[in-house]
C-alpha cells in the first residue's frame, strides 16, 4: 500500500463502491469508471463501503451463475496503477471480514476518515 | 464544505447512514425525492447533529403532501435553492 | 460556473431523470454553463427514441432534446451501458446487424472516458441516481 494515513490520501477521483458483485451492475460500472480514469492517467482512489466490501471476497467466481462477475476486472486494478484501495472498517466487521483476508490489498478506514476523503479528491462518484 | 444529496427515505433504506458517515463537520445534507420523508415525524431524529445543515427540497415535500409535517429545523429550498447549494459547496456527493 | 450532470436512472421508473432535468433547467436559468449531461447505468434509457409516455405526463426524452436545443448542452450516453440495454444508434445497429435503431441525435453514444473528462474539467458535477 502506497499510503499509511487516509488523511494523506488525495487524488483526482474518488470512486465509492457501495454494491457487491452479481446482484446488480453497479459494481462493474463503478469499476469501469475507475479503470477508465486511471487509463487516462488520473490518480484514482477506490473506497468500498457497506455491501461494497464483499466485492473483495477472495473466493468469488463467475462459474455457478454464468454471469461474468467482477474478479477479472478487480485483477486489472493493479495493471492500471490503482493501488489505493480503502474499505470501510465498520462494514468489514458487519460482514465478519478482515482487511487481511480480502482478494486485494486494502486498508480499513474508520468513519471519521471518510469525510476527509471526499474533501481531498477533485471528483467523487458513487456507485 | 461539501453538499451531500440523499434521495432515499431513512424509513426504507440504510443509505442515509452512509451519507452521515461520509459527512464532515461543516458539510450540508439535502434531502430530495423520497429522501424528504427524513424531514418529518421522528425520522428527522436520525439526522440529529445536523442543525442548520439539513435541507429539504420544497417541491418534493409539497408533491408528497409532507410540507405541513416538515420539522422546523429543516431548511426548505426550491430547485433554484438546490442549485445555489451546489454553488456554495466545493463539490456535491450523491447517495441513492 | 461550468456544470455537469451524471444521470443513472431511467425515465419513469424512478424520479432521478425528472429531478435531473428540473435541476438542469434551473442550472441554465441561473446563468451557468451546463457543459454536458452524461447518461450511465439505467440513465441510458433517457435516450430512447421510441419513448411514448401519455400526453399528460412529462416526456423526458423530449425534455432532454429541448434542453440540448435551447442551451447547446451535449447529451452523452455511455456506449457500453447503452448497448447492453438495447440502446443503439444507426451506426451501432448496422454494426451489430440489428433492424432499426433506438437512439438518435442529439443523444450521442460515447466512451466512459468522456464522463471522467467532463467531471474533472467542470466546476460542479451533480449525480442523480435511482
Amino acid at each position: 500500500m502506497a499510503n499509511d494515513e487516509a488523511q494523506g490520501v488525495e487524488g483526482d477521483l474518488l470512486v465509492i463502491l457501495r454494491h457487491g458483485p452479481h446482484g446488480s451492475s453497479w459494481l462493474r460500472e463503478g469499476l469501469d469508471a475507475a479503470l477508465v480514469a486511471a487509463a487516462f492517467g488520473r490518480r484514482v482512489t477506490l473506497l468500498f463501503m457497506g455491501e461494497g466490501v464483499t466485492a473483495l471476497m477472495p473466493a468469488q467466481q463467475s462459474g455457478p451463475l454464468g454471469q461474468k462477475g467482477t474478479s477479472p476486472t478487480l485483477e486489472m486494478l493493479e495493471m492500471y496503477d490503482i493501488d489505493t484501495l480503502l474499505v470501510e472498517a465498520e462494514a468489514l466487521a458487519r460482514f465478519g471480514l478482515r482487511a487481511e483476508g480480502l482478494m486485494l490489498s486494502a486498508r480499513a478506514v474508520e468513519a471519521k476518515e471518510l469525510s476527509v476523503l471526499a474533501a481531498t479528491h477533485s471528483l467523487v462518484l458513487t456507485f | 464544505m461539501l453538499l451531500h444529496v440523499l434521495n432515499r427515505s431513512p424509513a426504507t433504506s440504510e443509505v442515509y447512514r452512509q451519507a452521515l458517515a461520509a459527512m464532515g463537520p461543516d458539510d450540508r445534507l439535502l434531502l430530495i425525492e423520497d429522501g424528504v420523508q427524513g424531514a418529518v415525524g421522528t425520522l428527522v431524529a436520525r439526522f440529529a447533529g445536523l442543525e442548520g445543515r439539513l435541507y429539504a427540497q420544497e417541491e418534493d415535500l409539497v408533491a408528497r403532501g409532507l410540507a405541513p409535517l416538515c420539522a422546523p429545523s429543516v431548511v426548505r429550498v426550491d430547485v433554484e435553492g438546490f442549485v445555489l447549494l451546489t454553488e456554495e459547496a466545493q463539490r456535491t456527493v450523491s447517495w441513492f | 460556473m461550468r456544470y455537469a450532470i451524471l444521470l443513472m436512472g431511467a425515465p419513469y421508473s424512478s424520479q432521478a431523470a425528472h429531478s435531473a432535468l428540473r435541476f438542469a433547467r434551473a442550472v441554465a436559468e441561473r446563468g451557468h454553463r451546463l457543459e454536458g449531461v452524461f447518461f450511465y447505468h439505467d440513465g441510458v434509457h433517457n435516450a430512447a427514441r421510441l419513448a411514448a409516455p401519455p400526453q399528460d405526463e412529462p416526456h423526458l426524452v423530449d425534455g432532454w432534446t429541448a434542453l440540448a436545443a435551447d442551451h447547446g448542452v451535449p447529451l452523452q450516453v455511455c456506449i457500453a451501458a447503452a448497448l447492453r440495454r438495447g440502446l443503439l444508434d444507426e451506426r451501432e445497429a448496422a454494426r451489430h446487424g440489428k433492424q432499426g435503431h433506438s437512439v438518435e441525435s442529439p443523444f450521442e453514444l460515447t466512451g466512459l472516458g468522456q464522463l471522467v473528462d467532463l467531471g474533472l474539467r467542470c466546476d460542479r458535477l451533480v449525480t442523480f441516481g435511482p
